[in-house]
């Protein structure tokens, strides 16, 4: 390669990669949900659902429990059918941690994987029958230097009640 | 040999424009044209009027011979909580050379809980409930804090996305301070703005 056509190769490269540069508050931050496979329940009785989440790795969230009233927590919300009921929702501790903003203001916040644990109870009188549970985890992101406004992600997954 | 390396890194190049224009075409068609996209700088800041929390009205084009810090915010966000008693310290030290600090809260809430909370911040300058127009105005402003700093004439001098340090801060105020008000002017052109950095790069230690 001559050193005019390297030039013009990299010039080319730089315009380019000026093309793909993405300024701050371009990107979004994202959690998304692992699938829950099929989850089997006896009439009667209860099971505990584990649901994954994960969050984009230069985002953290807060945990259920912030540390201020004026931060907005994560909160899973379910909607299960009448042959159901969500008796309790366990969510994980949150993580303290400090950031570059508040170095000295440590906050209560999920990053990485996390997982919520919903109890999930079946009367004895349940039909038998495959039921969705549908429902939403709203959160609220920040990256190191700024936050982004609360979002909320479907969450669903489907319930096989079956008889003694 | 040469001449096939050439042709692979043009058509790489290539590529990747190809790509960018796709991303770019791709947001066009999610939000709308977007009136404030890229570099913003040297760009008459859109006017815009919007209610405050004693329940008046105000305008950007209300503070033309001022200098505007227009702040966008909102009370769940941390950062923006660390930039406020700097705002307050900056609009007693400069609002007597005409500083104007605006802050356009965006919390989707009851106005009187970011009252509660601009009172428990101390907040000495006008605090503005934002809607989703003045965002998309602002070129979909997602990402708080974001500041905009207007000079005397309404032009963007510049933009800062995400927290910053006081002293840069500072340091854009005194720019949009030293712009020379000219009445009768609409619009500046991008001429007109003088010594505005090229590039902003986001702090990554801020607390100073």
């Amino acid at each position: 390669m001559t050193k005019r056509s390297g030039i013009l190769a990299t010039v080319v490269l730089f315009l380019a990669s000026l093309g793909l540069a993405q300024a701050p508050g371009d990107k979004q931050p994202y959690v998304t949900m692992a699938p829950v496979g099929n989850v089997q329940l006896q009439a009667g009785a209860s099971t505990s659902v584990e649901m994954d989440f994960r969050i984009g790795s230069e985002y953290h969230i807060n945990s259920h429990h912030p540390r201020a009233d004026y931060l907005i927590p994560t909160v899973l919300t379910l909607n299960a059918p009448e042959q159901l009921t969500v008796a309790d929702l366990k969510y994980p501790a949150g993580e303290d941690m400090a950031f570059a903003f508040a170095p000295n203001d440590k906050l209560s916040v999920y990053s990485g994987d996390f997982t919520i644990n919903a109890v999930l109870k079946a009367p004895a009188k349940a039909a038998a029958g495959s039921y969705p549970v549908k429902g939403e985890l709203r959160f609220q992101a920040c990256d190191h230097s700024a936050c982004y406004p609360p979002r909320s992600i479907p969450v669903q997954f489907q319930v096989t009640v079956v008889k003694k | 040999m040469k001449r096939n390396a050439l042709v692979f890194v043009i058509l790489v190049g290539a590529i990747m424009g190809m790509l960018a224009a796709g991303k770019y075409l791709d947001r066009t068609r999610k939000h709308g044209p977007l009136k404030m996209v890229g570099n913003v700088k040297g760009l008459q800041a859109p006017d815009f009027d919007l209610p405050t929390l004693d329940g008046r009205r105000v305008k950007l084009s209300d503070f033309r011979g001022k200098a505007v810090l227009l702040n966008f915010w909102a009370t769940w966000c941390p950062p923006c909580k660390i930039e406020m008693p700097w705002f307050v310290e900056l609009q007693k030290q400069y609002g007597k050379d005409g500083l104007v600090v605006l802050g356009v809260a965006m919390d989707d809430t009851d106005p009187a809980k970011i009252a509660e909370f601009a009172h428990d911040m101390d907040v000495n300058y006008q605090v503005l409930l934002g809607t989703d127009k003045v965002s998309d105005d602002y070129g979909d402003v997602q990402y708080l804090p974001t500041t905009f700093y207007i000079d005397r004439n309404g032009v963007i001098v510049d933009k800062a996305a995400g927290l910053f340090s006081r002293d840069e801060i500072e340091n854009d105020i005194k720019k949009i301070l030293a712009s020379r008000y000219n009445p009768g002017t609409a619009q500046t052109s991008r001429a007109a703005i003088v010594n505005a950095p090229a590039h902003r790069k986001r702090a990554t230690k801020a607390a100073e």
